[in-house]
């Protein structure tokens, strides 16, 4: 009765929450206070596949579940990204019988780090999928390290889990599991020998603390690791990146697969690896998948063009206080050929809270727009003097940077004081503050 | 003249930006016309402080500690002996806690630490995290910054911190925070702590070149990005303190 009555309550709460347009986790905790139990009483889908990690998840989840629909099958996911217990019990009881039956062929859940012990503490995924674990809002993470404990618990005994082979902590999963299939990529022509970046996450062993030797490195600590004390190191992969090359924006997968890369960063070429092993595990040939990951582009906004006055810009969001997110979108920038600007706004470091915490500005590699075709950078936003300090550090020409705390003058140095004016515009910055740009009057936003 | 500064461990505890406490002294200290040379010391090589003129190291994850106390361990008397002759040093972090007694992780098991002071620290399954906002009795600015621990650390009665109006400090909440004795500073906070405090920075630099016999001049300067993000957060963090 009491499971009916919080089925009830929620599919009301959601419709009306719908209506008024709030949030999608306030008739899931209504539900929990009903009943709760109320997940562990539900008649679940055949697979349910979780995807959790510090970056990915998201574009991870958005194009599996499009692979899956492609094939016909019917799949829930949270694609609002509520991805905490409350959130799944909304999606879950929307999506059920009065009876308390989730009717799909895949349930699909991008799941916090924290908080997938919770969520999974009634139900466990049959196939989890764990993309990488680094420094990210280590205000609310504490530590890499502290993740992968809270991580932990939430692995079941019979759950399949489906790991990145190139990351050295996330791959420690895999220690005393049985069901493993790993994913990761062979030598490519941009990798390097050694680890890149500003700190060296992958210079000792997670397991046993021994110094780590690498054969390559794709990017930060991500590669082929090797402990030279316990035996930890890069696995076989059963799921395989066998070329990529990002100039021309092709990759192929295990051999056979080519896909084309919509946007051409190595983010984006992990994630499609990623959602291709989950999709190859629920039995998707793979033909059928690269169809619709080749030239697939994310609908999650997580890139913006624009135009400010004669600029085409482009919005990179690089969550704060994750390094690797601006690292990643860093290196695409130095990446680019033609002449352009560069604006990097730090203004709230969160959205969610309030924190003046900055130190992990000195975790990013901004050395890497030290290029020659980027012409000058803004700092902008309330911390840019935290950034200016940053940037002080860096081999990139004092000459070319320029601070300007508010961003709307930001805006108009760049509409106006440009010595071309049309070079391509490149924006760094995070969802936190992202809008601030977006919405102002110079700047109109275009399709991808 | 030249000075040389200790950096332990650089790889090992490096989270939170804690190598950038060295990156601001030492441009400090070049301002003044030192020629300053930073020296890693990687675990597993010997700790040899004679030449030396500050002794750094920074903040780890709790597994990285212990394999930083395990190093650093044949050495306690080595830095017990430097600490007394007055070496000036800072542990920011979680290296604070290697300073003390004994440290206990969250399994219950007690790690022997270094033994420059005589303090305990608890490993706990809650962590502390969140902005600092305090004072120094060492200059009038307020200290600001943050943090992301998980000890409690009881017995210190010489903190760097005499009290917090925002922050959980040694042993609760706005309780004093961090240790220093002589030219030993230790504090939880990030930030890091000498890039967000000018203050701090500057009464860290003067030690040091007090202790190398350098000429310690009446005001050191800092980078001007320095002040005024400082001044941001410093206002910032005043509004909630004070609300």
């Amino acid at each position: 009765m009491r499971k009916f009555f919080a089925i009830v309550v929620c599919k009301l709460g959601r419709a009306v929450g719908r209506l008024i347009g709030k949030g999608s986790s306030m008739p899931g905790k209504a539900a929990l206070k009903i009943c709760p139990d109320i997940l562990a009483r539900l008649t679940l889908p055949p697979h349910i596949v979780a995807v959790t990690g510090s970056n990915g998840k998201t574009s991870t989840v958005e194009m599996i579940a499009s692979v899956l629909r492609a094939q016909g099958k019917s799949v829930i996911y949270n694609a609002e990204g509520s991805n905490q217990v409350e959130g799944v019990t909304t999606l879950l009881l929307t999506h059920a019988t009065l009876g308390g039956k989730v009717n799909a062929d895949v349930l699909l859940l991008e799941s916090d780090e924290r908080y997938a012990r919770y969520s999974f503490r009634y139900f466990h995924p049959t196939e989890f999928v764990i993309t990488n674990l680094y420094r990210d809002q280590l205000t609310r993470n504490g530590h890499p390290e502290s993740v992968y404990e809270a991580i932990l618990p939430a692995i079941h005994p019979e759950t399949e889990l489906i790991l990145n082979a190139d990351d050295p902590l996330s791959s420690c999963f895999a220690q005393g599991h049985e069901k493993v299939q790993w994913f990761g990529m062979d030598r490519a022509p941009f990798s390097t020998d050694a680890p890149t970046g500003v700190y060296h996450d992958g210079a000792y062993c997670p397991l046993c603390h021994a110094p780590m030797t690498y054969d390559y490195v794709h990017y930060n600590q991500i590669g082929a690791y090797r402990c030279t004390k316990c035996g930890h190191r890069k696995p076989r992969t059963d799921f395989t990146l066998t070329s990529a090359d990002l100039d021309a924006g092709v990759l192929t997968i295990d051999g056979e697969f080519p896909v084309e890369l919509a946007f051409r960063s190595i983010y984006n070429a992990y994630n499609i690896l990623a959602a291709y092993a989950a999709c190859r595990r629920l039995g998707i040939p793979g033909a059928e998948i690269v169809k619709v990951l080749s030239s697939y582009t994310l609908k999650n906004g997580r890139m913006q063009k624009f135009t400010l006055g004669e600029h085409h810009g482009m919005l990179l969001t690089s969550k704060h206080e994750n390094s690797i997110a601006y690292d990643t979108n860093l290196r695409y920038i130095a990446a680019q050929k033609e002449d352009c600007d560069v604006l990097v706004i730090v203004d709230a470091v969160s959205r969610k809270y309030f924190t003046s915490e900055t130190s992990w500005l000195w975790d990013i590699d901004f050395d890497q727009l030290k290029a020659p075709q980027v012409r000058r950078v803004i700092l902008s936003g309330q911390y840019c003097h935290d950034l200016a300090e940053r940037f002080s550090f860096t081999g990139i020409d004092p000459a070319k940077i320029t601070v300007i705390p508010a961003i709307p003058e930001a805006a108009a140095a760049l509409e106006s004081g440009a010595e071309k004016g049309d070079e391509a515009l490149y924006v760094v910055t995070c969802f936190s503050d992202r809008d601030k740009l977006l919405d102002l009057p110079c700047v109109r936003k275009e399709a991808l | 003249m030249e000075l040389t500064l200790i950096h332990l461990y650089p790889d090992l505890m490096n989270l939170y930006g804690s190598y950038a406490n060295l990156s601001v002294l030492r441009r400090t200290l070049e301002g003044l016309g030192h020629s300053v040379t930073v020296q890693p010391v990687l675990p597993g090589e010997s700790v040899a402080l004679d030449g030396c003129h500050f002794l750094y190291l920074g903040a780890g994850t709790e597994r990285a500690q212990k394999a930083a106390l395990e190093a650093l361990t044949p050495y306690a008397a080595v830095l017990r002996s430097a600490a007394e002759a007055g070496l000036p040093m800072l542990f920011a972090g979680s290296a604070m806690e290697l300073l003390g007694r004994r440290i206990t992780d969250q399994r219950g098991k007690d790690w022997e630490a270094l033994g420059l002071a005589d303090f305990l620290s608890r490993e706990t399954e809650k962590r502390f995290v969140e902005d600092v906002y305090g004072v120094c009795p060492l200059f009038p600015e307020p200290i600001v910054g943050f943090q992301n621990k998980s000890a409690v650390i009881t017995g210190i009665e010489t903190p760097l911190l005499s009290s917090l109006a925002m922050g959980y400090g040694n042993d609760g909440e706005k309780r004093p925070e961090g240790y220093q004795k002589g030219n030993v500073f230790a504090s939880a906070l990030t930030g890091p702590i000498l890039v967000k405090n000018p203050a701090l920075l500057r009464e860290v630099a003067r030690r040091v070149l007090a202790h190398a016999g350098a000429e310690v001049p009446g005001t050191i300067p800092v980078d001007e990005e320095l002040e005024k993000g400082y001044a941001v957060t410093a206002q910032q963090l005043k509004k909630r303190a004070e609300a």
